[in-house]
């Protein structure tokens, strides 16, 4: 408590006098109309489309009620809630003093001393409890099934009768009590004493709410219609009866134990940089994630089967390889597809079926190396001139070379059988030692996904040992100052060039999988928007981080799928991007380290910001003949 | 042979505006403004409903006051609505991380968001196919210079873009803007010891680039005759290579790039008889320069005078 009060800022003394009308500053103003209009541009993006001859109908439908009140509710108790934090976190509260009767003396001080206070405290506790739990209605009405109003609650008791809605409530209400439980630790000040039994309480009750939900959530083959007996054990709806729910619990109770036997002396325990838990902890995640990967898809119907499960981990196999790119070297490739689409058209062709006709027809198995050295090579051929030059560059010629190999693919008719693509790819089959086994992708998909993911383990261990190596080290140093990077004797060019490459033969690779699993090859697949899908898989999860990565692919790619097949839930499959370009600009403004960064790559970036390295490796690369005309540039900052 | 020249020099006149807003907004930041397409796709758009507004669906005729009026309004407005759209991507995608002092890489990701964002809205809200412009004057022949068939449009495109061209040079060169553009373009630093306001200056950089790029999208869309919501991509990809090819950072430089890129990319259709081959060749070109010749053909100028 003494530590908090003690940060509390002093306010002066006319500040404490000018009331209501000096706290309502330009940049308040400037702040609410931000969050309004965010949310009436929701409204927009969510409402029905216009058309060349009503160019205005769009927005007019999507901008008068029943459709914008729900958004407008929701930007308004944005701007407040905004507002109302900017003012408690500065100390600028004051200006209240004579408007709030029953928080007065607690407020005055701003937020500090609102922790001080336990009435004050149990007031925000509820005002994030309830704040939490009206967005959670507010996207479980928007995600709800399809209703040309939707998220202006106008139907609201028919959005209540959904399983899904209170899947989100519980998620709104695990998120309030870890919320309280964080205001709790701040009010004990920067180094908190240990955790009372109250907040131990409350975390394990969270813990267990979350693991309900996920469980109502995922739990397959339960009704639409959400009823209370779901949660009650023995009864035929009972989510008790799936082994999913036990596995939610089992991590529910285990992260419960956990925070049980926290000790704050902990966090002063030294760790190997860069790394969030200890090692067998970070082991035990990947575990239980490769044991989701191969379980999980055994229980969807056939349907995602051959939708889903084979497209979410070729996506996965593709962020792996961009992130190598993206996160480990810092460039920015976007032109990744193209060296997809050389994986998978070096398949079609060596299976003989191309338009032409290779000199031997090869199993896919022998192709992989092929269509990696092919991809490499392209990479190579691309990345030396570009990346001599500044790392910014690279992302348009890379942009340039994924619309080449797009065009070409669709027009060079007579090589690549143009826009028809080739024939059926045969799929990949052992006939070794007596043994004889083919991998159908289309008749059967689980055995050719579980091939793709003993693949992606392989790589997984493969990068991330590679991280974690010498040449790891080197493109760290390289991202975080290329000149003293160089001056130490690394070479900047060879090893963004080796990243480049790494991640080149990746997508090559995984062309090889597309091409088996998803015949024909066609150029569709091989479009610019591909390579930013996956690039928004990679910011999203986090940059440098696999396990992001990982989870930001197959949450992103379930996502897009789910929306895409539930179609009455009112969300056209011609949007999808409009949606990924406003969460990539959203994701670099709030959150550019991703949802589970990884913890090098968030100092970096916060360093970067303080003018200190740079980052990336987009600077001046000092081989190329500009060397001296950019030197002053390289400290990162951006002239303010 | 002389229309492939005539053809040439007309897209490398759009190439030109285009690029002058990659080079600009380049030299200024250090950045390649990869949302600029999407201001091309605007400003074509904003004047194609304007023009439908004031002239209904009928076909203008070929030549007359009524053709010029209406290339100088699409130009105009084409212009306006691309400088504001340009505004909005700076101070939605750009601002906050200026002012965060954000690394290069999260600039260019929010920008390619704002770029997909936007076109992708513009094909929600305005339909997503190809429209025509209604009232684009049927494309008849006009004259014919050196066996080339020259239409009154054509030629109105052409004065009107080598009159933006010349403006922006003077503004650039001789105006208190232009010398605060230049002036951040040198040492933001300094500029802003010396009282000139960064903020202002940059905003000002995105608009003048913003209502070429706008204006280039209305004379692209009536040059092909057509326009849809992803109609800018080719043209500014290209447009960044003309900004290469000219030196980046170089005001005259673009103009000139664009001007080769238009023709390199026309001409070897005499021989190679393959429309999807041009884009190949634009590519190639990109590729060439940056491997023989990567600081353009009249050199960079970046924290140089311009």
């Amino acid at each position: 408590m003494t530590v908090a009060t003690a940060t509390a800022p002093t306010m002066e003394p006319e500040a404490a006098e000018s009331g209501l009308r000096a706290s309502l500053s330009m940049a308040d103003l400037k702040r609410a109309a931000t969050c309004i209009g965010g949310a009436l541009v929701f409204a927009v993006m969510t409402g029905p489309d216009g058309s060349n001859e009503l160019p205005l109908s769009g927005l007019k439908h999507s901008l008068t009620p029943p459709h914008v009140t729900g958004f407008l509710v929701f930007g308004v108790v944005l701007a407040v809630v905004t507002f109302l934090w900017r003012h408690a976190k500065d100390g600028s509260w004051v200006g209240y003093r004579r408007t709030t009767t029953a928080l007065r003396s607690s407020l005055r001080r701003g937020y500090a001393s609102v922790l001080a206070s336990t009435v004050s405290r149990r007031i925000l506790q509820a005002l994030v409890l309830a704040a939490l739990l009206f967005v959670s209605l507010f996207i479980a009405d928007f995600l709800g099934p399809y209703r040309p109003d939707k998220a202006s609650f106008a139907q609201l008791a028919h959005t209540l009768t959904y399983r899904m809605t209170y899947a989100y409530l519980f998620f709104g209400l695990a998120l309030g009590l870890a919320t309280c439980v964080r205001i709790e630790r701040e009010a004990a000040g920067s180094v908190p004493k240990d955790r009372s039994t109250a907040e131990r309480v409350v975390v394990a009750l969270g813990a267990i709410v979350g693991a309900v939900t996920v469980a109502l959530a995922i739990a397959p083959g339960l009704p639409e219609t959400f009823s209370w007996s779901m949660l009650i054990p023995g009864t035929s709806v009972s989510i008790w009866s799936k082994w999913v729910t036990y596995a939610c619990l089992a991590a529910g109770l285990a992260f419960a134990a956990k925070s049980w036997r926290w000790k704050p002396a902990r966090l002063a325990q030294a760790r190997p940089a860069g790394q969030r838990f200890a090692g067998s902890t970070t082991l035990t995640f990947y575990l239980l994630g490769l044991f989701l990967a191969i379980e999980a898809p055994q229980y969807f119907s056939g349907f995602w089967q051959s939708q889903l499960i084979t497209q979410i981990g070729i996506y996965v196999l593709l962020a792996i390889g961009l992130n190598v790119v993206v996160g480990f070297a810092g460039l920015l490739d976007l032109g990744y597809v193209g060296f997809y689409a050389v994986g998978a058209y070096a398949t079609a062709y060596f299976t003989g079926s191309l338009p032409v006709q290779p000199p031997i027809i090869l199993n896919p198995f022998y192709i992989i190396p092929i269509a990696i050295i092919l991809a490499m090579g392209a990479g190579i051929l691309l990345g030396l001139p570009t990346l001599r030059l500044r790392g910014d560059y690279l992302a348009i010629v890379t942009l340039g070379f994924g619309e080449i190999i797009y065009v070409v693919l669709n027009n060079w008719t007579s090589i690549t059988g143009g826009a028809q693509g080739s024939t059926l790819v045969p799929p990949f089959s052992i006939n070794l030692l007596g043994i004889h086994y083919t991998w159908d992708p289309p008749v059967q998909p689980l055995p050719a996904y579980y091939l793709l993911l003993a693949f992606t383990v392989i790589v997984l261990v493969l990068f991330t040992n590679a991280n974690h190596s010498r040449v790891g080290r080197r493109w760290a140093a390289i991202r975080e100052d290329e000149v003293a990077a160089e001056s130490i004797g690394i070479s900047g060019l060879k090893y963004k060039v080796l990243a480049f490459a790494i991640g080149a033969s990746t997508a090559g690779f995984a062309g090889v999988f597309i091409a088996t699993a998803a015949p024909p090859v066609q150029p569709s697949g091989f479009q610019l928007q591909q390579s930013i899908l996956v690039l928004v898989f990679v910011i999203f999860g986090g940059m440098g981080s696999m396990a992001g990565v990982i989870l930001g692919a197959s949450l992103l790619s379930w996502l897009v799928a789910f929306f895409t097949f539930h179609s009455y839930l009112g969300f056209q499959e011609q949007d999808n991007f409009m949606y990924i370009g406003a969460v990539l600009i959203l994701m670099m403004i709030f959150r550019p380290q991703g949802i589970l960064p990884s913890r090098r790559r968030t100092r970096e970036l916060h360093l970067a910001e303080e003018g200190i390295g740079s980052a990336d490796a987009l600077g001046t690369s000092f081989e190329g003949p500009l060397s001296h005309e950019f030197a002053t540039e390289v400290d990162g900052g951006f002239p303010e | 042979m002389a229309n492939l020249i005539a053809i040439g020099i007309f897209t490398g006149f759009i190439f030109s505006m285009v690029a002058l807003g990659y080079t600009l907004v380049y030299g200024v930041l250090r950045l390649i403004n990869f949302a600029h397409s999407e201001v091309l796709t605007s400003g074509a758009f904003g004047s194609y409903f304007v023009t439908r507004v004031i002239w209904g669906y009928q076909p203008l005729p070929v030549t007359g006051v009524s053709a010029v009026i209406y290339v100088v309004l699409g130009i105009v407005v084409g212009g306006v609505v691309g400088a504001l759209v340009a505004l909005l991507i700076e101070r939605v995608a750009y601002r906050p991380l200026r002012r965060r002092h954000a690394p290069k890489l999260t600039f260019l990701i929010s920008a390619i968001g704002a770029s997909y964002f936007l076109y992708n809205f513009i094909g929600k809200e305005f339909g997503r196919y190809q429209q025509t412009l209604p009232n684009a004057p049927n494309n008849g022949t006009a004259f014919t210079v050196f066996g080339a068939q020259i239409t009154t449009y054509d030629l109105i495109t052409a004065v009107a873009a080598i009159v933006l061209l010349v403006a922006l040079d003077l503004l650039v060169s001789r105006t208190k803007l232009g010398r605060g553009i230049r002036a951040v373009a040198q040492d933001a630093e300094a500029a802003s010891l010396m009282g000139v306001n960064i903020d202002w200056t940059i905003a000002s950089t995105f608009a003048i680039g913003g209502f070429l790029g706008g204006a280039a999208g209305f004379l692209f869309a009536l040059l092909e005759n057509g326009l849809s919501y992803q109609m800018g991509f080719k043209p500014a990809l290209f447009a960044f290579t003309a900004a290469v090819l000219g030196g980046i950072g170089n005001v005259r430089g673009a103009m000139i790039g664009g001007l080769v890129l238009g023709l390199a990319m026309n001409v070897p259709q005499y021989w190679l008889q393959n429309v999807w081959l041009e884009e190949v060749v634009g590519f190639l070109v990109l590729v060439l320069v940056l491997l023989f010749r990567p600081t353009g053909i009249l050199g960079e100028r970046l924290g140089r005078s311009a």
